[in-house]
């Protein structure tokens, strides 16, 4: 089965299956890519750790929920782990697709599930040699009250 | 008293000093949320970060309600933050 954790640098163009899918006018791809601030502070590089059983796991069911939700025939996840420098690819997701539309909807909504479900963590490294783990979603599904910790939006645009 | 494991992650690791930590609970110790509080009472320097983790065996996760895993080993998962 393919992969969909790398510890290696992602290669995007086999992703894209551009050779398959006569039916499919579409192709959304969303690549994320680190970037060099967070928060007004300069990141030097980041380092992506994962529960891996569970990460896999969860971003395989995003790509089984995003075909079924979307009626896409291919959904393409890739995350990366490990120690990554600025420009770097962090993940690649590809849909393709009859049409455009569905395309964009879908590859946007299993980027964001991804983000907010798959046990992975980003710690950055910043210039001043300090670092920290980036404050992300609780991925509990029988936490009584919410509202406690509000969800933290900004720090879900990571890439965009 | 018998061991249970604790997995942990990211900040949890960082906070603990190591990507394991283990605590010695008795028979009373019956649910995910019981073993929580025994490392809450042994390790009070993880007992605040521990209420947003989600508590995981293999690749299930399992609720406060659920029964200690079998194995006795579960992976603390804080706030997740890929992509």
């Amino acid at each position: 089965m393919y992969e969909v954790l790398s510890h290696t640098a992602v290669a995007v163009e086999p992703l894209l299956e551009l050779d398959a899918h006569p039916e499919c006018g579409g192709l959304a791809l969303f690549v994320g890519t680190v970037r060099d601030h967070h928060e007004g502070r300069q990141v030097h590089h980041l380092k992506y750790t994962a529960h891996e059983p569970l990460a896999a796991k969860v971003i395989r069911d995003v790509e089984h929920a995003t075909r079924e939700r979307y009626g896409v025939p291919y959904v393409r996840i890739v995350h990366r782990l490990g120690d990554l420098s600025i420009g770097d690819v962090a993940i690649a997701c590809v849909v393709r697709a009859p049409h455009r539309a569905e395309a964009f909807d879908a590859c946007r909504y299993a980027v964001d599930a991804v983000k907010h479900g798959a046990p992975i963590w980003k710690e950055e490294f910043y210039a001043d040699g300090s670092s920290a783990f980036v404050e992300g979603c609780c991925i509990r599904d029988d936490l009584d009250a919410p509202a406690a910790t509000p969800h933290r939006h900004h720090s879900h645009t990571s890439h965009g | 008293m018998k061991p249970i494991v604790f997995e942990l992650f990211a900040n949890l690791e960082r906070l603990a000093g190591a990507n394991e930590c283990r605590v010695d609970a008795g028979e009373e110790t019956v649910t995910v949320a019981d073993a929580l509080a025994v490392l809450a009472e042994q390790r009070p320097e993880l007992a605040g970060s521990l209420e947003r983790c989600a508590c995981v065996s293999g690749d299930t996760i399992v609720r406060r309600a659920d029964p200690l895993p079998a194995d006795r080993r579960i992976a603390l998962l804080p706030p997740v933050a890929g992509g």
